[in-house]
């Protein structure tokens, strides 16, 4: 027998839930055992980084781990495409391919723990998806075991391919409810020969706004920008990569496109601490939500935050000005005034076409369902669940509206 | 894979014997079987009923129902015109009120449906089903919303490709897919194929700007999957929609991201003696960290093509590359002269620079008409589309020349070869007895090479009809059935576009397990759909 499985810990708990079992597969085959063998309900743990995501599952009966998983499968650099099983490590990855002067275009906080099966489950990505697209938008191909144990891949590892329905990209973001992710490939970029960040301090939101429009308004081409709130207002970073000179003249262009705006851009080649920062502000808790929105709207997506902010003790709040999308959280200091914010903000997010995600809350805020209202699809992804898991295991309840 | 004549587009003057007869148990590349049962069951061997037909006019409008069997030859096919199939019946909606309309009434009949857009596809995916419904978006052709601050519009299905990107034009945005029928096909079919074209090295395939659609179901259910803001809760449905050749429901409407036009664009034209330095410059150029926005090879019988129907001065050499590189203009200084270094390294014989706009279209132009130029060197011949790893380029080029000696047939190559998509073009004369079947039997062995090189049976132009037995050699037993239920979640009674796609028959079953309303449904807060 390949698998063996070990008595469920608290450090196993998937959103709450402590399994009987635990086992630890070290490939896509002991996988396909487990998943055939196991007829409980079940969860699936990579790097553990989004543990506390989605509603707490019923119970769970099982919980399967792929840190063991951990090889780098093929490599080929003149392809520019890289096939890993699902526990290896995103720092891992970034590692062999620097070597060869690439990356895997993704950047999401914790990247030592952060593993490419979870990163494909929870659709991870940090500030440089502004440039490089999404998780879904560099996956080619997957090996996902389904409920049933069958092994089953999808995509290929060409760039280029439109071979059948896309697998890949449907998994991005499924959160473990349509199968175990068991190996994921990627398609990898070159890394960037030079980077610089002008980085503009105490800007309103609506300035923000203004900034980035003039930025594209110049045809300029930033990799990522990431506006993090502080007392004084957004601190705006805004990131250039590519080769040295056209980075150069990109942020020096920039620089002088703030001061004409009546702005104060410095220009930093190294923007760590502005990276740190966000870090913190991605990974704060224990309450820590997803914002989304229209890029323009941002001052409307502050003031809605702003009274969630208020109910916490030292929150932050990073917004990726060119995707729309935020990242808030902190101690919370008033359960019940964070609560009612929580509501206002969902509800006001909503109804201009956004979304709020509780991605993790403190026990006395357990009570709000994380993923608000169902999406207008509801019946269509309940009918897509039921196919790939009719009996409800995969970890049952977790995902939007109980899926 | 099969494109007879010069145009290889569907119309009544160029009917030729059609190769499926109606009520046959038809076969859609060699194993594609629909069940004749579903072809008694719609009457296909006679015109559908007056009534029937009546109910359909009385939707659309008769000017937007076609049932006079003249006039149904023009959708007997698409642009993979050696395949050809009756409908019972063409309907031409122009909102989403009547697409659903239709869908019921199709539905209430025992109809299939085959959506269809401008009739481009390469792979037979708008090919009727015998006696099916299809459905024509080309009349839903508005531009709904245009958002430039926030870089999204909204589409009807019907517009075409390159109508997008000049209504963009005067702000100075447009959109990124550019496949090579651009000016004719529809962003309908795009989203349905995933359309690529040359550009999608850098910038991606449909898939990757597509942000959300609204889209009809089998059972009329009108459903909005993602939006104009990222990352909508639940399942990224939008993926499975994009690619899925029409078998998943009708799309109404796409919400499209657009994109600000670069600061620079610089174009260059290669020449070398041979594919081998071609590919090789191709090589030293991505492995330099370029990303070029194209990078286009055509060999010594596609250049000759191109010439004799464009007149363009290209010389007769072994290998062409024809590549964009854009960006701000100093960083497109930079890579321009550094790929045209590395160019010259890989021993190009003259590197050209377009003087204007106008030369930079005529060249593209050119490359852009390559399919049709080989009727200008060939009475037929056969579109392929694989791909394979882009470091192989040289050697299956040299397989495939060895295919071409050994079967006797030419074969001209144009390809994206910054991502190793190839387009081998099989020439043959269909007046030759055999060379059909040996030019089609030459197309698959190239297929099976991409994937035994680890590549793909399509990169852009779908698997519709045409592919479907080639599925399984990609593909295995359970991948095929893992990608059915995907389809059965949208279509559990298989009645948009059956017998594409997947190499057997499939159906789904009894849907699984009782519907579960949310809890948020039940409250009256949210409805179905």
């Amino acid at each position: 027998m390949a698998t063996t499985s070990r008595p469920g810990e608290v450090r196993d708990a998937v959103a709450g839930a402590v399994p009987e079992r635990v086992f630890e597969p070290v490939n896509a085959d002991e996988c396909t055992e487990v998943m055939a063998r196991e007829g409980g309900r079940i969860g699936f743990i990579g790097g553990g980084t989004e543990l506390a995501l989605g509603s707490a599952p019923a119970a769970l009966d099982a919980v399967v781990r792929t840190g063991r998983m951990s090889r780098i499968l093929e490599y080929a650099p003149a392809d520019m495409v890289l096939i890993a099983e699902a526990g290896v490590t995103l720092a891992q990855v970034q590692a062999v391919a620097r070597q060869e002067g690439q990356m895997l275009a993704l950047d999401p906080p914790l990247p030592e723990r952060a593993t490419l099966g979870g990163l494909v489950a929870t659709g991870g990505f940090g500030p440089r998806r502004a440039r490089y697209g999404a998780i879904r938008d560099l996956i080619l191909g997957v090996a996902l075991v389904r409920a049933d144990g069958v092994l089953a891949r999808g995509g290929g590892k060409v760039v280029k391919n439109v071979a059948g329905f896309d697998l890949p990209k449907l998994l991005c973001g499924s959160l473990g409810t349509l199968g175990l992710i068991a190996e994921a490939t990627f398609r990898l970029h070159p890394l960037p020969e030079a980077s610089a960040t002008a980085m503009c301090a105490g800007l309103t939101a609506a300035q923000v706004v203004a900034l980035m429009a003039d930025a594209r308004q110049a045809q300029l081409e930033p990799s990522s920008g990431v506006a993090l709130r502080g007392g004084g207002g957004f601190d705006l970073g805004i990131r250039f990569d590519g080769f040295a000179a056209g980075v150069r003249e990109q942020v020096t262009r920039m620089g002088a496109i703030a001061r004409a705006a009546g702005l104060s851009c410095e220009i930093v080649a190294d923007d760590a601490a502005a990276r740190r920062r966000h870090d913190q502000a991605r990974v704060a808790g224990p309450l820590r939500v997803k914002l989304t929105a229209l890029p323009a709207r941002l001052a409307e997506v502050d003031a809605l935050l702003a009274p969630v902010l208020a109910a916490l003790a030292g929150g932050s709040f990073a917004w990726y000005p060119s995707l729309g999308i935020g990242f808030a959280g902190g101690e919370v200091a008033d359960e019940a005034a964070a609560s009612a914010a929580l509501a206002v903000a969902r509800a006001g997010l909503v109804a201009a076409g956004g979304s709020l995600v509780v991605e993790a809350a403190p026990p006395g805020l357990r009570s709000i369902d994380p993923w608000g209202p169902p999406p207008p699809a509801f019946a269509l992804m309940t009918a897509l669940k039921q196919r790939f898991d009719p009996d409800g295991r995969l970890n049952p309840g977790r995902f939007v509206g109980g899926l | 894979m099969r494109c007879v004549g010069r145009a290889g587009r569907c119309a009544p003057r160029e009917l030729r014997v059609p190769r499926i007869h109606r009520g046959d148990t038809i076969a859609l590349a060699s194993t594609a079987v629909i069940p004749s049962t579903r072809v008694e069951s719609s009457g296909a061997d006679r015109p559908l009923p007056r009534a029937l037909v009546a109910r359909f006019a009385e939707v659309v409008g008769e000017s937007s129902c076609i049932s006079d069997p003249a006039a149904l030859r023009t959708y007997e096919c698409d642009a993979l015109a050696g395949f050809r199939v009756r409908p019972g019946l063409v309907v031409l909606p122009r909102s989403t009120d009547e697409v659903v309309a239709v869908v019921m009434l199709a539905r209430a009949a025992g109809l299939p449906i085959v959506p269809r857009g401008s009739g481009t596809g390469l792979s037979g995916g708008a090919l009727p089903v015998p006696g099916c419904v299809v459905l024509g978006l080309s009349r839903m052709k508005r531009i709904l919303e245009i958002d430039l601050d926030n870089q999204w519009m909204r589409v009807e299905p019907g517009v075409i490709n390159l109508e997008i990107s000049r209504r963009l034009a005067p702000h100075g945005y447009y959109y990124a897919p550019d496949p090579s029928s651009q000016q004719v096909c529809t962003i309908g079919g795009n989203v349905a194929e995933n359309s690529g074209g040359a550009h999608c090295l850098k910038y991606g395939f449909t898939t990757n700007h597509v942000l959300g659609a609204t889209m009809v179901l089998a059972d009329g259910a009108v459903v909005q999957l993602g939006g104009p803001v990222l990352d909508a809760t639940g399942y990224d449905l939008r993926s499975a929609l994009v690619g899925s050749e029409g078998m998943l429901g009708v799309v109404t409407e796409v919400v499209l991201r657009i994109l600000r036009a670069p600061q620079a664009t610089r174009t260059f034209f290669a020449t070398f003696p041979s594919t081998s330095e071609a590919g090789q410059a191709v090589s030293l150029i991505v492995a330099a960290g370029i990303v070029p926005a194209a990078i286009e090879m055509m060999d010594r019988l596609a250049i000759r093509a191109i010439v004799a129907a464009t007149g363009v001065d290209w010389p007769d050499v072994g290998a062409a590359l024809l590549m964009d590189v854009d960006g701000t203009a100093a960083e497109v200084e930079h890579t321009a002269s550094e790929a045209t270094r590395l160019v010259r390294e890989a021993g190009a014989l003259e590197v050209r620079v377009p003087r204007d706009p106008t030369e930079r279209d005529v060249m593209w132009r050119g490359r852009k008409s390559a399919f049709a130029a080989m009727g200008r060197i060939s009475p037929n011949y056969v579109v392929q589309d694989g791909v394979i790893p882009r470091s192989d380029i040289a050697r299956v080029l040299l397989e495939i020349e060895g295919l071409s000696a050994r079967s006797g047939l030419r074969i001209a190559n144009v390809f994206h070869a910054g991502d190793g998509n190839l387009h081998p073009l099989i020439l043959y004369d269909a007046a030759v007895p055999g060379q059909e079947q040996l030019a089609e039997e030459t197309g698959a062995e190239i297929l099976r090479m991409c994937v035994r090189a680890g590549g793909s049976i399509t990169g852009e132009h779908g698997v519709g009809a045409d592919k479907a037995a080639s599925m399984a050699e990609m593909f295995s037993e359970d991948d095929l059935a893992t990608m059915n239920l995907v389809r059965c979640a949208f279509d559990p009674e298989t009645r948009f576009n059956p017998g594409k796609v997947f190499p057997t028959p499939r159906l789904c079953g009894d849907r699984p397990g009782p519907y579960v309303a949310h809890t948020a449904e039940l409250a009256g807060l949210a409805g179905r759909g």
